[in-house]
């Protein structure tokens, strides 16, 4: 176990170390925020001030082991146009993301999976190919278009729901149902797959035999059998779901890492481009060993790398 | 690590617990208006970042020297009067009855500090460039401040207008980030608090010195979809928003919510051509391309007709503009004659742009230049990247490149100089007659001696056509039907001018 975690751990810091070295770099190849900081009317040597204080004008590698080596005492440096710490704009941002994400995660989980083991069940009724449209609809809505006709329907003609921003519960809906549309399908069409190998096995068989209800086959033996795809899906999509939803944040003006991210590329904002990635990384990172170590407690057949 | 997750749960916990049931219902009297930006303020420290989402806010918190009435000319506003002891030197009269958030007198010395900390070269405001002509700042009496200019500067009082008169013991006792965090001004709305990504939430300033406003809270939000902010405002969610263009003017006049307002603003519409490369080098191609550009018909067509074609580099909104100044009359096949006769016809010009603009336009103006012949390839790229393209030496700027300019000073100085004078990263011309006019114009104050100079340099514009001006931008606001405002060509949002009827 131990061996395994050095491994893993070693991993992730190249992994880490490379993602941080990539992103310094490429954002620098088409040069540097000064010309969007400076009023139409500064001069030439306004905008050499500027790049000069900002620290623009030293050498690359002079800039890139100054930032690594700051991050090496935990410092994300300042971002060029709030100037705050990229640190405090990160952490402003996360709980919303968080909220989005795990918002998005119930309906996800919570519509996806059920529908996915209905279907396979039911496989081939009339139910179970409505279902199947549902989610056909749910991953192929845009969710610009969705989210906006959620806000006209909901928030415009019904009045029920607030038609954007973060300022109580109800806000968190639409942002979640729109977001979680897309895990959902996925999720289904996952869990759907993983149940229809399961329900080949012998075991299914030997519960029919026994006379045991379908429901109690799926839920005491089943589900757990095929719980091991649909946790790689899962860590899968919940990084991605973390890294931040650009489009529904954008359209329900939800204040989450996703649309500072876009606005901080957008104004070459580099150090919080750069924090915001290495978040993504470390994340992802997670994640995924999570969904190593989750293998072999719902599977104990599944041993770890290197533990024996 | 332990101040962050405690952060994390704060802020975790502050949304939970104000998950009362909602209330959408509008309170009896209007007790706080709703604003809805495209994205939250780069900065409330009025000293650093520039740009609409930061200003629209700040200049409500902060008291500037002057300011500008809805007519648009200068205007007292913390300082009573003024006048030069001598070409370089202008003494201002400071108000006696001016008080800080805090309860604080504001003095000279806090008007002295605030000139002086944007021009310090240390503090290194992105603003610089509207300041530089400024050498210091000097209290000189109890009420009285004294400004020193690098030789005679007639666009000072214009620049004025955006410098903010900040407490010099609030920002000296928090520091630069502390007072960006929690900023405290004299003006008619006080800063209450600032809920990072979602909205900044202000509050009247009941011991204003001047005209007070009428509503008690404001709140400004970021709502960057600009279709989610109409649907604020038809939600009655918001009460004013910004950034709309004409398509969704026309879906608001249908609303039984709300309107849009609008104003022709200071900003100018127009492409530059780079003379010094081929076909441009020749003047008939690019008086082909002035005569190409059906201006009315971008502004009717796809503007929807609030704003208006332009002649000159020059709005009637800024000092310089020449009445009764034509350019080349729209004529297409004039145009393609002239290209024809120059032998440009089929050459590749590259027409630099940037998803910042308008695509409609870029590619209706793109359109109706490669009518006259010539070949057109829009290049379009980020925003900064555009910028550094159209800011390298001139001859390897791009042979066409879209522009909208504002310099928010409504003088034309700030926007010929600039775009001509061969000192400035955007000029794409090196012509020693216009130099010397740009700079007697800008180093004078006989306001005639100005005005002759700036229309020898607009009339070489429309002659020489180094760009072409399209069209005087209009900006669209979408507001509440009860709402009562006249926005200005300067862009401001002055909370304290609204007005709301039941």
């Amino acid at each position: 176990m131990p061996a395994f975690f050095l491994k893993r751990a070693f991993q992730a810091l190249i992994a880490i170390i490379g993602v941080m070295t990539l992103i310094f770099f490429l954002q620098r190849l088409a040069g540097d925020p000064v010309l969007l900081l400076v009023p139409e009317n500064a001069t030439k040597a306004d905008i050499e001030a500027l790049r000069a204080s900002l620290g623009f004008d030293r050498p690359l590698s002079v800039q890139y082991l100054e930032y690594m080596g700051a991050l090496l005492t935990f410092d994300f440096g300042r971002s060029y146009v709030q100037n705050v710490p990229v640190w405090t704009l990160i952490a402003s941002r996360l709980p919303y993301t968080l909220m989005l994400a795990g918002g998005a995660l119930v309906v996800a989980f919570g519509v996806g999976i059920p529908l996915g083991v209905a279907m396979a069940v039911r496989r081939g009724s009339a139910d179970a190919k409505a279902m199947m449209g549902v989610v056909l609809a749910g991953q192929s809505m845009p969710t610009f278009w969705s989210a906006i006709l959620m806000i006209m329907v909901f928030a415009v003609w019904l009045g029920w729901l607030p038609p954007s921003g973060a300022r109580d519960w109800p806000s968190i809906i639409m942002p979640s149902i729109a977001l979680g549309l897309l895990s959902m399908a996925t999720f289904a069409r996952v869990s759907r797959t993983a149940v229809l190998d399961e329900l080949e096995k012998d075991y299914v068989r030997t519960g029919h035999a026994k006379g045991l209800p379908m429901i109690r086959i799926v839920m005491r033996h089943l589900l757990r059998n095929a719980a091991i795809p649909v946790v790689t899906v899962a860590a899968l999509e919940i990084a991605n779901l973390l890294a931040g939803a650009v489009i529904v944040e954008t359209v329900f003006a939800w204040p989450g890492l996703g649309q500072l991210t876009v606005q901080a590329i957008n104004a070459r904002d580099f150090m919080l481009v750069q924090g915001v990635v290495l978040l993504g990384a470390i994340t992802a990172i997670v994640l995924n060993l999570v969904a190593d170590l989750l293998y072999s407690i719902i599977d104990p057949r599944i041993r770890i790398e290197g533990s024996a | 690590m332990m101040i962050v997750s405690r952060s994390m749960r704060a802020s975790l916990a502050g949304l939970l617990l104000a998950c009362s049931p909602i209330v959408l219902s509008q309170a009896m009297a209007k007790d706080q208006l709703v604003v809805d930006l495209v994205n939250e303020p780069s900065s409330l420290d009025p000293h650093k970042q520039w740009n609409p989402d930061s200003y629209y806010v700040y200049r409500n918190i902060f008291d500037n020297l002057v300011t500008r009435d809805d007519a648009g000319a200068i205007a007292p506003q913390i300082a009573t009067e003024w006048k030069y002891s001598s070409d370089s030197e202008i003494v201002f009269t400071i108000r006696s009855d001016v008080k800080f958030h805090d309860g604080t007198p504001l003095t000279a010395k806090d008007v002295a500090f605030s000139v002086n900390r944007i021009i310090d070269k240390k503090f290194a405001s992105p603003q610089l460039g509207q300041f530089n002509k400024i050498l210091s700042a000097e209290a000189t009496g109890e009420h009285e401040v004294t400004l020193k200019t690098d030789g005679a500067y007639p666009v000072l009082l214009a620049q004025l207008v955006k410098l903010s008169i900040v407490p010099q013991h609030v920002v000296e006792e928090k520091g630069n980030d502390g007072f960006n965090a929690a900023p405290v001004g004299s003006g008619p709305y006080k800063f209450t608090s600032w809920q990072r990504g979602v909205s900044v939430s202000l509050a009247r300033n009941d011991d204003y010195w001047g005209e007070k406003g009428v509503f008690p809270t404001a709140e400004f939000r970021a709502v960057p979809d600009a279709a989610t902010r109409i649907a604020n405002l038809e939600a009655g969610a918001s009460d004013l928003v910004v950034g709309l263009d004409a398509d969704l003017s026309e879906q608001l006049k249908s609303s039984g919510a709300a309107k849009p307002l609008s104003v022709l603003t200071e900003r100018i519409g127009y492409v530059k051509l780079n003379p010094n490369l081929p076909p441009f080098n020749d003047k008939r191609v690019r008086e082909a391309v002035a005569r190409s550009i059906d201006k009315q018909g971008i502004v009717d067509g796809l503007l929807g007709g609030v704003d208006k074609p332009l002649d000159q580099m020059a709005t009637s909104a800024h000092f310089g503009y020449v009445e009764g100044l034509k350019g080349y009359p729209y004529d297409l096949d004039e145009a393609k004659r002239l290209i024809k006769e120059a032998g440009a016809a089929g050459k590749s010009v590259a027409f630099a742009t940037s998803p910042t603009f308008d695509q409609r336009i870029v590619q209706a103006v793109a359109q109706m230049i490669s009518d006259t012949g010539l070949t057109v390839n829009i290049e379009m790229t980020d925003m900064a990247t555009y910028l550094k393209k159209a800011q390298s030496a001139p001859a390897s700027q791009p042979s066409i490149s879209f522009g909208r300019w504002s310099c928010a000073c409504q003088d034309v100085d700030g926007v010929l100089f600039s775009l001509l004078h061969s000192s400035s990263a955007w000029a794409s011309i090196a012509d020693p007659k216009i130099d010397k006019l740009l700079e007697d114009a800008r180093n004078t104050l006989d306001e005639k001696k100005r005005l002759e100079a700036y229309k020898t340099v607009s009339t070489y514009v429309v002659e020489e056509v180094p760009m072409v001006p399209i069209y005087q931008a209009a900006i669209i606001y979408g507001a509440a039907k009860n709402l009562e405002w006249q926005p200005t060509a300067n862009e401001s949002l002055f909370l304290n001018r609204m007005k709301w009827t039941d």
